[in-house]
């Protein structure tokens, strides 16, 4: 069982729009990180942010797919993830707007081991009932 | 207490210590019959287990002779919370994305006036 971050949501604006806020450098560090990404396949960037305990700051990236104003993913790996996780935004028309699918995956080298312990024994502590809702989230 | 050689996300990085802790998940086991299941030797699943007990991945009772292996969740809690960490970071994020994108809308020309204007 693999444990991934989906958020989908639903704008009122053209994905060309949209497009730029996530593609473009200067616009994507307005609201999500300082970097340098440029929407290239292969391109390496980082995303620099304050350094915290166990994460130096930096997030280390590499530009893996492009579709214009459609599809973007590039790889994720910084602090304790060792193994690159893969982030992906895509946008489709819909009427009236654009749906907006993230998704952060590939957390696949710890979240099994978690995930059937869980399931398996529970928590020992309170924390089950949330484990649940999210759970039923993602699935 | 003496530094971690290996660090939380290191312990689960490695497949026999995984497969120690999904074999764990079923129950408590004594180190032998761990050791049983893998093909390496004892003392080398001993060092692997002491990987997970720093960790707090695993915790060590004695019962009479026998030494049982049991998973822990304190370590389990440091995982699980870097997801939900990521998840309310993106969540957080994209909320962020909406409101630039509808102030954009409004008066794209009027905020950059005023950051040039912050400017030194």
């Amino acid at each position: 069982m693999k444990r991934d971050i989906r958020i989908e949501k639903i704008f009122h604006h053209r994905k060309e729009k949209i497009w730029k806020l996530i593609a473009d450098s200067n616009m994507l560090a307005e609201w999500l990180m300082p970097n340098d990404l440029k929407p290239v396949v292969g391109h390496k960037f980082n995303f620099k942010t304050k350094p915290a305990p166990g994460f130096d700051g930096i997030v280390h990236c590499e530009v893996l797919e492009v579709i214009e104003f459609h599809k973007l993913v590039f790889s994720w790996k910084g602090g304790p993830i060792k193994k690159p996780t893969i982030v992906s935004w895509i946008l489709e028309d819909i009427p009236g707007g654009t749906k907006l699918t993230f998704s952060h995956t590939g957390f696949e080298g710890f979240s099994p081991v978690a995930i059937s312990y869980l399931l398996g024994r529970g928590w020992k502590k309170n924390i089950t009932s949330l484990f649940d809702k999210k759970l039923n989230e993602m699935m | 207490m003496k530094k971690k050689n290996v660090d939380i996300f290191g312990a689960i990085a490695d497949p026999n210590r995984r497969k120690i802790l999904m074999l764990l998940s079923a129950g408590a086991l004594t180190i032998s019959a761990l050791a049983n299941e893998f093909d390496v030797s004892r003392p080398a699943i001993s060092k692997h287990i002491k990987v997970l007990q720093e960790n707090k991945l695993v915790v060590i009772n004695d019962v009479g002779r026998e030494r049982y292996c049991e998973l822990e969740p304190e370590g389990f809690k440091e995982i699980y919370d870097w997801i939900m960490f990521y998840e309310s970071f993106w969540n957080e994020k994209i909320n962020e994305l909406e409101k630039m994108l509808n102030k954009k809308t409004k008066g794209s020309s009027k905020r950059k006036s005023q950051k040039n204007r912050h400017r030194r």
